[in-house]
């Protein structure tokens, strides 16, 4: 007993003091990518990348505002060499935070829109996500819905659900519009449109469609990327969740439905620069991008790349055609209005 | 006497190490507050904080009735009444505590949802209601169900001192059965019913999980919100500061309706008679316990073994078992520590007898009632702080260093461990030494034996029950924490508690079950045990 005592009590000081973590894996030629997806796909073209570069790709995962927070402390004591987060929003957080290095490079500006990409080439849109309303048939019409911005008018008074003010997507579907529209015509919105809500905001995506299914509201403002993933979901009833409800594209008679991105960028300290670029050029080429379209219910940035067949069966649409680098411009100020309007 | 207290001793530096070390990450919050107002506080200042106090309040006010309700009643019944299975049915109601909240949360919240099985069946019964599950009485209700377990067993340990002479005296006097409960039961359980709801509520302040899930804005919510959504640290530091002064006020309230009255309960006792229920009495006595122990813990637990099922979920991964090997290994280790520095503790703390001394000792064992979020914040701070003073030591041993060799490493989680848990571990020491008194520890001094020998060949064989007791509560506790795990954790580095609610933040509730059931073994096996080690008469904790 004793000897089992202190065998466990060797170990745990030897692990405790070494701080590495059990599972880590090491080699010679390896780039660290700090990110907050956690997907199997994104694993299987990392794999895909090593083979074809002998470049390792050692992951580290937590939420985004988890790794900007650590990079900021770590500083220039970071093992990071790239950091890949969703959001537009953030990815300029982590720019203003002085975590990115600007990067040239032609491949990326051909495989990406420039409006997909930090203006000062510090960070690049990889995967594309629209976030649109989700209604039910029976009870909307499309001739009824138009734009983001209709949504405050009267008629749809209990009729709406949408995710709390905290969510990251809700924060820049707001900064676009503010771009878009003006500070103040979206204070008036969102005080009209949080008085429309059917209920407190509350649950994540997923929930606001199943709050429509279940008829606590006849709107979810979503993401398509979970429509995707339930429409594929081990779970039988979320599959028809999301069969039975319908898909709309709004604003696309006006500025175009609001895309929001998830990309990466170098980080101001990686001292393995070349490797960490080809990777990112890796992610926005052709094989990647059909990767990260076809298992993963994303939009491809890369034009050349076109969308799985279930997000072509919702139909094409327009898009926003602002530069993303204006959500991060603006999302501190569309927090402030959100919290003002009292959308919760 | 005086001598032995009177000279310095390992037991007195290493309490005094540990009150330094204690102190010094919550000075660093002190310091802060005095720095001025920046925008994004007066933004939380006038949009956010009232809400804050407010949920707060409401959900400490409902989580304490309801816990309190559950926990006493329970208690009460299986002390009271005579009743088949009882013996297997109280030792089952301390189950829930092995169920972490934020689990019971992911699991509701999923079965509750419009494709839950919970709101299937009722539809299939043609109930075309929903329950809405994520929301402040969502998580009230989550608190008093997982929680209840700390009033139910201290009221229960409680109203085993019962006396049979006072209920019999009572009678004869034609005190009626609700004026008996209301006069004497009830007085002689209240300090632990207060003590145990003090627990439950100092709990529910610490959670991060359930209100982070249901998006109920609290303090700790806010504390993270702050910090990470809204990119400011110091006003992070600055709610934390209110809800270290929301904690004194329930721990001053808690004073004052213990009371200062103290009862003495004749000792030699006549042993309880228990009461046998009529028939109905019985069947709501099985109704009532049996719902708790489903609600508590078995639909949970039941309704993740389906879901191992429904998706195509290998057990044991690779990866599930390094976490399941990362989870063991940092518990025990900071198990182990927290054991000694309270084993030192409690030793310095029983021969002292001046009012510093006794204060040191508060201070020290404070960390329990701080929630999680705020030992983050500080433990984060301090660390990087150390680093950048350890700096030169360790260019010393590797030119290329990087600063931050501490706060990168398993450190500085096990010292937020440390920092949080050392209250239960100390607690549960020193009510056993208070148990065998000084007179054996007195002896072997007087027979000029040092302090250590003392300590092996005398303390340690006689409180060897409240040991184990303390280790295992500690172990616990340390299993099932998430908010300290979750922020201070090294890269990369997973226990079954974060990978848990990993997986139900990415909205992946079927893959969360896996490590969510081990996570409960690990924790259900302890429980056992702690509740079955004969320990004369006391058989629970």
């Amino acid at each position: 007993m004793k000897k089992i005592f202190s065998f466990v009590l060797l170990v745990s000081i030897v692990t405790l003091l070494s701080g590495c973590a059990l599972g880590s894996s090491s080699s010679d030629h390896v780039i660290t990518i700090y990110s907050d997806r956690h997907y199997d796909t994104d694993q299987a073209i990392y794999d895909t990348f090593e083979a074809e570069t002998g470049i390792a790709v050692n992951v580290v995962k937590a939420s985004a505002d988890e790794l900007i927070n650590r990079l900021q402390t770590e500083g220039e004591d970071t093992e990071a060499d790239l950091l890949m987060i969703a959001d537009a929003g953030r990815l300029h957080k982590a720019k203003e935070a002085g975590l990115f290095q600007a990067v040239s490079s032609d491949t990326l500006v051909t495989n990406i829109p420039d409006n997909y990409r930090d203006s000062d080439n510090l960070w690049f849109g990889l995967t594309k996500r629209a976030r649109v309303l989700v209604y039910h048939p029976d009870r909307v019409s499309v001739s009824e819905l138009s734009t983001y911005e209709d949504l405050a008018d009267p008629k749809w008074e209990g009729r709406i659900v949408v995710r709390s003010s905290a969510n990251i997507y809700n924060q820049s579907l707001v900064a676009s519009l503010i771009e878009l529209n003006g500070e103040e015509p979206v204070e008036t919105w969102i005080s009209h449109l949080t008085s429309n809500f059917a209920r407190d905001p509350e649950g994540n995506d997923r929930d606001q469609a199943k709050a429509v299914m279940a008829g606590e509201a006849d709107i979810a403002i979503m993401n398509t990327y979970y429509m995707g993933k339930m429409a594929n979901s081990a779970d039988s009833y979320e599959v028809d969740v999301a069969n039975d409800l319908a898909i709309f594209f709004p604003n696309q008679d006006t500025t175009g439905t609001h895309i929001n991105v998830s990309g990466a960028g170098v980080t101001a300290y990686s001292d393995n620069v070349e490797d960490a670029i080809a990777l990112i050029e890796y992610l926005s080429g052709e094989a990647a991008q059909f990767e990260f379209a076809n298992a993963n219910y994303e939009y491809p940035v890369n034009p050349a790349v076109e969308p799985s067949e279930l997000l072509q069966s919702w139909g094409s649409f327009t898009e926003q055609q602002i530069s993303l680098t204006q959500l991060g411009l603006h999302s501190n100020a569309a927090a402030i209005i959100m919290d003002e309007q009292g959308w919760k | 006497m005086k001598k032995w207290s009177a000279k310095f001793s390992i037991f007195t530096a290493l309490t005094l190490i540990t009150t330094v070390l204690v102190l010094l990450p919550f000075s660093n919050l002190f310091f802060n507050l005095f720095n001025k107002a920046n925008d994004v506080w007066i933004h939380i200042r006038t949009f956010l904080l009232f809400d804050y106090i407010k949920n707060t309040v409401l959900l400490l006010v409902l989580t304490g009735i309801f816990s309190g309700l559950i926990g006493f009643f329970s208690a009460y019944v299986v002390t009271f009444y005579e009743f088949k299975y009882k013996k297997l049915l109280s030792w089952l109601l301390i189950l829930p505590l092995a169920l972490p909240s934020y689990i019971a949360a992911f699991i509701y919240a999923d079965m509750f949802s419009y494709t839950g099985s919970f709101a299937r069946l009722l539809r299939a019964v043609g109930i075309h209601h929903n329950f809405d599950m994520m929301s402040l009485l969502g998580a009230a209700v989550i608190f008093s169900f997982t929680l209840y377990p700390y009033v139910y067993m201290l009221v229960k340990a409680g109203l085993k001192k019962h006396n049979q002479t006072l209920t019999d005296s009572a009678k004869l006097l034609k005190a009626s059965p609700f004026k008996r409960f209301r006069t004497l039961t009830l007085p002689l359980s209240r300090p632990a019913l207060i003590g145990g709801i003090l627990l439950v509520l100092l709990e529910t302040l610490n959670d991060y999980g359930v209100v982070r899930y249901f998006g109920v804005r609290v303090f700790s919510y806010a504390i993270f919100d702050a910090w990470f959504r809204l990119g400011d640290l110091s006003s992070a530091i600055r709610l934390s500061a209110i809800v270290v002064i929301f904690v004194f006020i329930i721990v001053i309230i808690e004073k004052a309706f213990r009371g200062k009255k103290s009862y003495n309960i004749l000792k030699g006792h006549k042993p309880l008679r228990l009461k046998h229920p009529t028939k109905t009495g019985r069947i709501i006595i099985y109704f009532f316990l049996i719902s708790i122990l489903l609600i508590g813990f078995f639909i949970p637990t039941i309704e993740m073994i389906f879901n191992l099922f429904t998706i195509n979920f290998t057990l044991f991964s690779v990866d599930l078992i390094y976490t399941i090997l990362n989870t063991l290994i940092i518990s025990i280790t900071a198990t182990l520590i927290i054991i000694v520095i309270a084993l030192a503790i409690a030793n310095f703390g029983r021969f002292a007898k001046s009012k510093l001394a006794k204060g040191i000792v508060k201070l020290t064992t404070l960390g329990y009632s701080i929630p999680g979020a705020v030992i983050a914040v500080s433990v984060l701070l301090f660390f990087t702080k150390v680093d950048g003073f350890l700096y030169p030591l360790y260019e010393l041993f590797d030119k290329d260093t990087k600063t931050l060799v501490l706060t990168t490493s398993l450190v500085m989680l096990t010292f937020a461990y440390v920092l949080r848990f050392l209250t239960i571990g100390f607690n549960t020491i020193d009510a056993s030494y208070e148990k065998i008194g000084t007179t054996y520890t007195e002896a072997s001094y007087t027979l000029q034996k040092s302090k250590l020998k003392t300590l092996f060949l005398v303390d340690i064989p006689l409180i060897k029950s409240g040991l184990i007791a303390a280790f295992i509560i500690v172990f616990i506790d340390i299993v099932k924490e998430l908010p300290l795990t979750l922020i201070l954790r090294p890269s990369n580095y997973n226990t079954l508690a974060t990978t848990v609610f990993i997986y139900a933040r990415d909205e992946m509730i079927q893959e969360a079950s896996a490590p969510a059931l081990i996570l409960i073994i690990i924790t259900v096996i302890p429980i056992y045990i702690l509740t079955h080690q004969k320990r004369g008469k006391n058989h629970v904790r």
